[in-house]
């Protein structure tokens, strides 16, 4: 009988020792990451992802997120393909907005960002409008205004305008000798295609004569001709808006054909490692604005962190690090529960939390915010021996 | 028009017409896939393209000339071709034009999609032999990997030519292409001959994989799609299962390509070169070297 009672209590004993109290329980919010993680954009989707998920530790180590009935919560990333593609963009929104998701975070491309946010409710309250009621916010898609379409959708992109605006001004002022520019542009691609009307319009601006435009599609191999116009022109600046790949086609091809502007303008997507792996020599000196580069000790960190989850820090997996900061933020001020019954008054609180920011804190510096959209710091980067390097800070 | 915009539609159209050598490969294995097995196999592209990233293997293990890479991309673009041959036609109810039309559907994406998630969609660096010589004539140039590309092109035509035409392995395969069940009766074995086609055709757009990657200096998956269209123009613009007609038809479309480009723009450019496309559909649908179409 003894015996009986000494092995219960050794059990008891036992199974007391690795149960864990209910009110002690580990509480986990899951954010949902959205974004091209197949087809030729892929790096940007596994980018993104590594940004969310090393910002998501960095929260978690320090304690994670507060929620709104005091307990403490970690963060857990979860990231989907969206492969670059409207339909499939508005489909993956659909379907993280019928779990207990309270915010997402992306799209990577333009297209699929102006599509989805067409979905979405367009004024937040408008009970005549059926369209989803749930928080987005975008770290990558990058074409102008398109946090307008819908009160449900936010940004932490840079202003390609603004970064332009500067870069052309400062240009007027270190090289008042440059007259004329001529444009190249990838005319398949929004981004590319958006942000080359925003080049040519500062350009004309600070008194630039703009001599002609190539123009080519995302994936020409041939550059012969586009190039051979652009050298009759003889223009004192090129400004190519084209991602890595046809902007490294086009330097090559302005190399084989001796163009030698005194200066070379980039799209700010091209200020990444693609470009120094692709044409790290044709490139050399080519300025392009970005939001980011690791000059200050958190975006060092943060550079860090990103590689260790197998991705590399630019200017949009940056932003999707930041956007982790925003939303613990947004939650803790929020009181946000992230529990199944409170599902849609979590992303009403999100959304009113979004929409309230006036400032937040970014890697290179404090981030204005208006209209739903981001006013981040930027500097301009050149290329340099194969890898980019700082050339002015604006703001400084 | 004035002297100048003479000159550089001109330049164009040899930059083109080179560049054309490259189609004519494409539009070379497409044609004898066409011509053996009556089949189209639309991963044929994607599949040079995979070789050509295959090649650059080598490149990460040694430090490798360029030929070495050239030679490694036509290995295993002989290898994915048999491989393509296995996944996409050997299981496959040939009888059934749709099914392996879809397999090679299928296989293209497959192809795409493993290339993108090796390389994470970047474009990377592809060796070029002659890349800083110019050959200048006047006021035109000719680039100098062009004319390597070119000449790589015409070697790879002649040595296939001569394959078909002069080897037993060529009449075999010209006969399993005429009539296959004669040809089995008389102890050609038409499965062998299927895959020797696959491997053989591989080993082409291995070689054409290489030459793209090393007339633009880099590769990317972008790259598989286009290519695909340009292989399927050049080889109904040749005529299916012509092998002249396809390098004819390839160095056609690589030259108007490029006069488009000049003269009409990007946006118009593939707009004429389809147009070109339903023109020999409708007037010459049996490709270039075709018989004139009689009456019924």
């Amino acid at each position: 009988m003894l015996k009986r009672i000494a092995v219960l209590a050794a059990l008891g004993t036992v199974a007391l020792a690795f149960s864990t109290p209910v009110s002690a329980q580990e509480r986990t919010v899951k954010i949902t990451g959205f974004g091209a993680k197949s087809g030729v954009v892929r790096i940007f989707g596994v980018n993104s992802e590594a940004a969310l998920k090393a910002a998501a530790e960095v929260i978690n180590s320090s304690g994670g997120v507060t929620l709104g009935d005091g307990s403490k919560a970690k963060f857990a990333i979860e990231f989907l393909d969206d492969r670059c593609n409207a339909e499939e963009g508005i489909s993956v929104a659909r379907r993280i907005a019928s779990t207990d998701a309270f915010v997402a975070v992306g799209p990577t491309c333009s297209n699929v960002a102006e599509s989805l946010f067409g979905v979405l409710q367009k004024k937040a309250g408008d009970a005549s409008d059926t369209g989803l009621q749930f928080p987005i916010i975008a770290d990558v898609a990058a074409k102008g205004g398109l946090a307008k379409i819908s009160e449900w959708a936010f940004r932490n992109v840079p202003s390609e305008f603004d970064m332009y605006k500067s870069l052309f001004a400062w240009l007027k002022t270190q090289h008042p000798d440059l007259k004329t520019i001529y444009g190249g542009v990838e005319k398949d691609f929004a981004h590319s295609n958006a942000t080359f009307g925003v080049m040519k319009a500062q350009a004309e601006a600070n008194g630039l004569q703009v001599l002609g435009q190539g123009e080519w599609l995302l994936a020409d191999t041939t550059f012969s001709t586009q190039v051979r116009e652009m050298r009759r022109a003889n223009a004192d600046i090129v400004a190519i808006s084209a991602h890595p790949f046809t902007t490294c086609g086009v330097l090559k091809e302005m190399e084989r054909q001796g163009v030698r502007p005194k200066l070379l303008i980039g799209l700010t997507s091209s200020s990444s490692i693609e470009t120094m792996q692709g044409c790290a020599k044709q490139a050399e000196g080519i300025i392009i604005p970005t939001s980011f580069a690791p000059v200050t000790p958190e975006a060092t960190k943060a550079a860090e962190n990103v590689a260790k989850h197998g991705g590399s820090a630019d200017l949009h997996s940056a932003a999707a690090y930041e956007i982790m900061f925003i939303l613990k933020d947004v939650i803790e001020k929020q009181k946000i529960m992230a529990k199944p019954d409170t599902v849609a008054a979590d992303r009403v609180k999100m959304r009113e939390g979004l929409a309230a920011l006036k400032e937040t804190m970014g890697l290179l510096g404090k981030v204005g915010r208006a209209d739903r959209e981001a006013i981040k710091p930027f500097l301009y980067v050149h290329a340099k021996g194969g890898s980019w390097v700082v050339l002015h800070k604006p703001a400084s | 028009m004035d002297y100048l915009d003479f000159i550089d539609a001109v330049q164009s159209l040899a930059d083109g017409v080179l560049f054309g050598t490259t189609y004519a490969l494409l539009g070379i294995g497409f044609t004898l896939i066409f011509g053996v097995m009556h089949k189209i196999n639309l991963s044929y592209a994607a599949a040079s393209i995979g070789a050509a990233y295959a090649s650059l293997l080598v490149l990460a293990v040694m430090k490798a000339p360029p030929a070495l890479v050239f030679l490694v991309a036509a290995a295993a673009g002989g290898v994915i071709g048999g491989v393509v041959y296995l996944i996409g036609f050997r299981f496959i109810p040939l009888a059934n034009p749709l099914a392996t039309l879809m397999s090679t559907v299928g296989l293209l994406l497959l192809i795409d999609e493993i290339i993108v998630h090796t390389t994470q969609g970047v474009p990377l660096n592809y060796p070029a032999l002659f890349s800083d010589v110019i050959i200048r004539a006047g006021p035109f140039t000719l680039r100098g990997d062009l004319m390597f590309v070119f000449l790589i092109g015409c070697t790879c035509m002649a040595v296939l030519l001569t394959l078909l035409y002069r080897t037993r392995l060529g009449i075999a395969t010209r006969a399993v292409s005429q009539q296959p069940t004669a040809a089995q009766l008389c102890g050609i074995s038409v499965d062998n001959v299927n895959v020797l086609t696959f491997v053989i055709t591989g080993v082409v757009g291995g070689i054409a994989g290489a030459m793209i990657g090393a007339a633009i200096g880099m590769l990317s998956p972008l790259l598989s799609l286009p290519l695909t269209v340009k292989g399927l123009v050049v080889t109904v613009i040749g005529g299916l299962g012509s092998i002249p007609g396809a390098i004819i038809a390839g160095l056609l479309v690589g030259g108007l390509e490029n006069v488009f480009q000049f003269f009409r723009g990007v946006s118009e450019r593939d707009l004429y070169i389809m147009l070109l496309l339903f023109v020999f559909l409708v007037f010459r649908p049996g490709g270039i070297f075709a018989a004139a179409p009689g009456r019924d």
